[in-house]
């Protein structure tokens, strides 16, 4: 009961949304290149369904990409940050550094180092965009070890290595997921809009821009639903990764 | 051989530092072969400390602490003892049974022999049926009952235990009393145990150690011999007649002020 209450709210609240929308749209004569209605947009979607489809195979290959590279990097970058305590203090303000750069800015620069039919430009955005979160959150986890641990590891007589295998890390699992819950959503958004500054045609991005200059909006809007789709796509995955990365998390209740 | 040898120790945190504390002062103690001896005193009498020291979980200032015949950093790197906190300090992302198998894991032992291993030292603490379950499926007492299982794992001839029961409610408590003296005359373990309750230190220990604070030292050393260490035991005359020997030594030590003579 409680499960369908859940759900059902925010879905009734969604519909009701999408409803209002539909008869402002209609009723208030808003013009279409201002607002399109839903049931426009949806007719576009289902028309376009192919191309969106496509459009978001190679975006979130993109994605994916640069999501596993960027978090790999962070992880690694998080656990050398760890071990030896002067890189920790160099790099957080590094990290602050890299994140505070409009990396999204940087895209056209990127694009231009590149030939104009390559993915890397876009790749690089959305591992450069997850590298932070992750490498934060991994960090602050290595970092905090119950102090009983420790000691417990310092009486087994276990080298550093073995420590940071065996304790800090899996005890860091939480924060590392954390960092990929927000990362993941990013990739999606950063691989998406590196592809405004031009480049290969064939993202969601790419579809959007030229739907636009077109004045097709319900299209646009159509590819920006399927952008939405694969960030939640993306989001969702984490969740279930995390679930399954930590049993003994959701395996409380026994 | 005595299980330790601790020669006028001496420690003091932040030494040269305004905040210097000398935690303890030429301290002596010798645990037999076999033998459970029970530490206690009040909040900053160093009683933890000094078993910190013996586990080489810290470094004394002056003296030596001996460990089964060797150096107490010896004696930790070859796994001479088992230790178990206030806190059960399980690894929350580990099953009860792989908790048990990590100091053996460490040690290098094969996978088979260490699996059963483990599941004889949960049988011990009467845990066999929860070798599956993680660390936050069980109870506080069940917890700390693996913490035990785990100090035991690697079947050292020295337990040292630092208020492992102190954080459990009475009746877990006394239920795991008796549990540790059933384990530790079935092993053979000689015990050095921090409490800061007097019931628990005379119940188990053939040896209450009473330690005062500001400089940490020893006090008294009084020998318990119950009649049995069961429910009869915590009935008998000498049961009360030991509490009360230990209050008064506990009472007889300066605790607020330095000023008072003893």
């Amino acid at each position: 009961m409680r499960w369908v209450r859940a759900v059902l709210a925010p879905v009734l609240v969604g519909v009701a949304a999408v409803a209002a929308w539909e008869l402002t749209v209609s009723l208030g004569r808003i013009a279409p290149f201002i607002l399109p209605a839903p049931s426009a947009i949806l007719d576009q979607f289902v028309e376009q369904r192919a191309n969106i489809w496509q459009a978001a195979l190679a975006s979130g290959g993109n994605a994916l990409i640069g999501l596993i590279g960027g978090a790999l990097a962070g992880v690694l970058a998080a656990l050398a940050a760890s071990r030896f305590g002067p890189l920790s203090e160099v790099s957080i303000p590094f990290a602050a550094v890299l994140n505070a750069l409009p990396i999204i800015a940087l895209a056209p620069i990127l694009n231009n180092m590149f030939e104009s039919t390559s993915s890397i430009p876009r790749r690089l955005v959305a591992g450069i965009i997850v590298f932070f979160p992750v490498f934060l959150n991994t960090l602050r986890g290595l970092r905090e070890v119950n102090p009983i641990h420790s000691e417990l590891m310092h009486t087994y007589a276990a080298s550093g290595w073995t420590f940071a295998r065996k304790v800090r890390l899996p005890g860091a699992l939480p924060y590392v997921f954390t960092g990929l819950r927000q990362a993941s959503s990013l990739a999606v958004i950063a691989a998406v809009v590196a592809e405004y500054f031009g480049g290969l045609q064939t993202g969601l991005g790419s579809r959007i821009t030229s739907a636009a200059a077109f004045t097709a909006y319900p299209r646009a809007w159509a590819f920006v639903v399927g952008a939405c789709l694969l960030g939640l796509v993306f989001y969702l995955t984490t969740l279930l990764l995390e679930r399954l990365a930590m049993p003994w998390r959701s395996r409380l209740i026994g | 051989m005595s299980a330790v040898v601790v020669d006028k120790v001496t420690k003091v945190f932040n030494q040269g530092r305004p905040d210097e504390v000398v935690a303890l002062s030429e301290v002596d103690l010798t645990v037999a072969d076999g033998e459970f001896v029970s530490l206690i005193g009040p909040s900053g009498c160093g009683k933890s400390t000094l078993l910190r020291l013996i586990a080489d979980l810290i470094a004394p200032t002056a003296g030596t602490v001996t460990v089964a015949g060797k150096s107490a950093g010896t004696a930790r790197k070859q796994q001479e003892y088992g230790i178990a906190f206030q806190q059960a300090g399980l690894f929350e992302w580990r099953t009860v049974l792989r908790n048990v198998e990590l100091p053996l894991e460490l040690r290098g032992m094969s996978r088979a022999r260490r699996r059963a291993r483990a599941e004889e030292m949960l049988a011990l603490v009467g845990l066999a049926d929860f070798a599956g379950h993680y660390p936050a499926q069980l109870s506080g007492g069940m917890q700390q009952r693996v913490a035990i299982a785990r100090a035991l794992a690697v079947q050292p001839p020295l337990l040292l235990m630092d208020e492992p029961f102190g954080a459990l409610d009475e009746m877990t408590r006394e239920r795991l009393q008796t549990e540790l003296l059933a384990i530790c005359a079935k092993t053979g373990t000689s015990t050095v145990f921090v409490t800061h309750s007097i019931s628990e230190a005379v119940f188990l220990s053939q040896r209450v150690v009473v330690m005062s604070a500001r400089p940490g030292r020893i006090t008294a050393s009084i020998g318990v011999a119950l009649p049995s260490r069961d429910d009869a035991g915590r009935q008998s005359p000498a049961y009360f007649d030991k509490i009360t020997e230990v209050r008064r030594a506990l009472r007889g030590t300066p605790v607020t002020s330095p000023a008072e003579t003893r």
